[in-house]
């Protein structure tokens, strides 16, 4: 018998059992992808997403200013395309590895097939496909030139090459928000992706070092600080988002002279980078104390002072048992965003509704909640994928296997 | 080894008699009022070796923890090498730098690789060029026989081969004294012998140990001072010989009937 068949006998119809259970899952898989297809290609009318490509990119961000948000589109592609090809080059030590293994082909393969498709199919111009389709090439080429190329830059220029990556989300800061010259627009004019991705990305990167710094707090010797990082902890995870988010719109505004006050879609970042400090902060507890005691105990026998201690030693070990629990905290602050909308920002789902909300694109929910949940899914999916194949490179034990 | 080292030192002949660790009347009690130490006196001097053996739950652990602060004690006095510990924690970091300690779990940073272990805190502590450290590190890998394991991680090598980069990491912060505490206990004895091995030779370099463990072989050859402590106190102090054969107390009689 044919392997395929024998292997398919194996896994789907060894028993009478078996074989009734695969039956009846098809039968009820194949209903639901079948009726979901004719709604997708015959039922729904995807035009409230091509007229509206925009509005979900970037919001109501004014047009004569958009090449800021292109020009930070292609640097971050190639931000992309560097990182990975420099990754691949540099294998790990214990490890070999090839520049371009399967996975990596494939996932060109794709790329280059999303930006001649995807472009397409949102009816955009010509020319914008063509710009789409020239940020996937500075992507895929400066990948190549970087794996090819990388190991032979000078040692100092690549240590310092990872520092490009924070100042890079400097310099996308001042592309979208305006200053040094380029014109100012408002947050209030950013929206749709744009807002989402930089509401999250703010309250990502700022929560962190905010969590490790509670959850130091709460191992402290100090009482007071013991006590307050406790109380902030505890009063957080107590209370719900939305009403913190709430809380901070009207609150901020009595505490803080009228000047000072950030602006609205800057207090939510902050709100939303306070609350997920908190949840992170129990994150890199449980890693923290997963720690066992004899490595703090090496360490500073070998008259490492405290700090030294932490850095090199403790919170390298902790954050690795941490990381897939708070990569969990960054997807829900992700999804979190959607909580904006009901402070009026015009994030993702905000814009979503104004769009449905729209007499043209009545009754077309279905479509783009839809589109909202694919967006959303690739968001995640990718912040998933960048963390297991961080913890894989942080792992000694799977450095262990290999080797 | 940086320390000039007279390197055929027999445990016969007498050490120099500078003292490196004074212990004098140390007691200690934890937290839930158990009284660990009950009085403890011990004078180690340069490059001396003593071994200190016992009962499990004698102390002998705690006794020697308090020599690097790893432990605190609540009377008594100790000095290293001239420095008196005491709640300054300045004082607690300068005996740390000058005191190693070698454990029984190993206790090596499972995130780094065995060169990093070894390198990490000379780079750090002492300030000194990561090449020069590397190339000492190297050299005590060399010495303490896995110099060809450097780039693995500890989580690949055996038991024995974990201590003995532990000893190596140790060594390469150039200590004035080592102590250890039960370096083989977690060991498979076929592993024991090579880290006993090793500590035999640092004992020849004339290195000042203070080492906890239940091997009288290891006692017998190389201490030139045996410790017997039991139910937190200093039972005996006698030269090994004396020790293994006329123990002079009723205490040390009984618990060498026990390991005999």
């Amino acid at each position: 018998m044919n392997p395929l068949l024998r292997r398919l006998r194996h896994d789907l119809f060894a028993t009478p059992a078996d074989g009734l259970i695969t039956l009846a899952l098809l039968g009820v898989i194949g209903a639901g992808a079948s009726s979901f297809l004719r709604w997708a290609f015959s039922q729904a009318r995807w035009a409230v997403i091509q007229a509206n490509s925009t509005l979900f990119a970037v919001g109501r961000y004014p047009i004569d200013q958009q090449w800021r948000l292109w020009l930070l589109t292609a640097l971050l592609a190639a931000a992309t395309g560097i990182t990975w090809g420099m990754l691949r080059s540099h294998p790990r030590p214990d490890r070999g590895g090839t520049l371009w293994p399967r996975n990596d082909r494939i996932a060109v393969g794709l790329l280059v097939a999303l930006s001649l498709l995807l472009p397409w199919m949102l009816g955009l111009s010509p020319s914008v496909q063509l710009r789409w389709l020239a940020i996937t090439a500075v992507l895929v080429l400066l990948r190549w030139l970087a794996g090819r190329f990388g190991p032979l830059l000078p040692g100092p220029f690549k240590r310092l090459l990872p520092l490009g990556l924070p100042l890079l989300y400097l310099i996308g800061m001042v592309l979208i928000g305006g200053g040094l010259g380029l014109a100012s627009v408002s947050p209030s004019e950013w929206g749709g992706l744009l807002l989402t991705l930089l509401q999250s990305s703010f309250a990502i990167l700022l929560c962190f070092p905010l969590g490790v710094l509670l959850a130091l707090g709460r191992r402290s010797e100090l009482p007071l600080l013991r006590w307050g990082s406790v109380l902030y902890i505890e009063f957080i995870r107590g209370a719900p988002l939305i009403t913190l988010l709430f809380l901070g719109q009207n609150m901020l505004g009595f505490l803080l002279p009228g000047g000072l006050a950030p602006e609205r879609v800057w207090r939510a970042a902050w709100v939303l980078t306070l609350f997920a400090a908190a949840y992170l902060a129990e994150a890199v507890r449980s890693g923290l104390a997963a720690v066992p005691r004899g490595q703090l105990e090496a360490a500073r026998s070998l008259g490492m002072s405290m700090p030294q201690a932490f850095a090199s030693v403790v919170l390298p070990q902790a954050m690795r048992v941490a990381l897939p629990s708070m990569v969990g905290q960054f997807i829900s602050l992700l999804q979190d965003t959607t909580l904006l909308s009901l402070i009026g920002l015009m994030e993702l789902l905000g814009t979503a509704r104004t769009v449905m909300a729209n007499p043209a694109f009545l009754g077309r929910n279905a479509e783009v909640y839809f589109t909202l949940a694919v967006l959303f899914w690739c968001c995640c999916a990718a912040l998933g994928l960048g963390s297991r194949a961080l913890e894989r490179r942080l792992d000694p034990a799977a450095i262990a296997r290999s080797g | 080894m940086s320390q000039p080292s007279p390197s055929i030192l027999s445990s016969s002949a007498t050490p120099p008699s500078d003292v490196m660790i004074d212990a004098r009347g140390v007691q200690k009690w934890y937290p839930n009022g158990y009284h660990a130490l009950r009085g403890c006196d011990l004078t180690v001097n340069r490059g001396e070796v003593v071994v200190i053996m016992g009962p499990s739950g004698s102390g002998k652990s705690t006794f020697i923890r308090t020599f690097n602060a790893l432990e605190d004690f609540q009377k008594g006095s100790i000095t290293v090498d001239g420095i008196t510990l005491s709640d300054d924690l300045r004082h607690i970091d300068a005996i740390r730098r000058e005191v190693g300690m070698v454990f029984q779990q190993f206790n090596l940073f499972p995130h780094l690789t065995v060169l990093d272990n070894v390198c990490l805190a000379p780079v750090l502590v002492r300030k000194r060029s990561k090449a020069e450290v590397r190339e000492q590190a190297l050299a005590l890998l060399q010495r303490v026989g896995i110099a060809e394991q450097a780039d693995k991680y500890p989580g690949q090598l055996s038991g024995g081969q974990q201590q003995r980069v532990a000893i190596a990491r140790a060594l390469c912060m150039e200590p004035r004294i080592l102590l250890f505490d039960e370096p083989t206990s977690s060991l498979d004895p076929e592993m024991v012998r090579e880290v006993l091995e090793v500590m035999q030779n640092l004992a020849a370099d004339a290195i000042t140990m203070v080492v906890v463990t239940h091997e009288v072989k290891f006692a017998r050859q190389v201490a030139h001072r045996v410790v017997l402590m039991a139910e937190g106190e200093v039972v005996e102090v006698a030269e090994p010989e004396a020790f293994f054969t006329n123990p002079s107390q009723e205490r040390s009689r009984r618990f060498l009937d026990q390991i005999l």
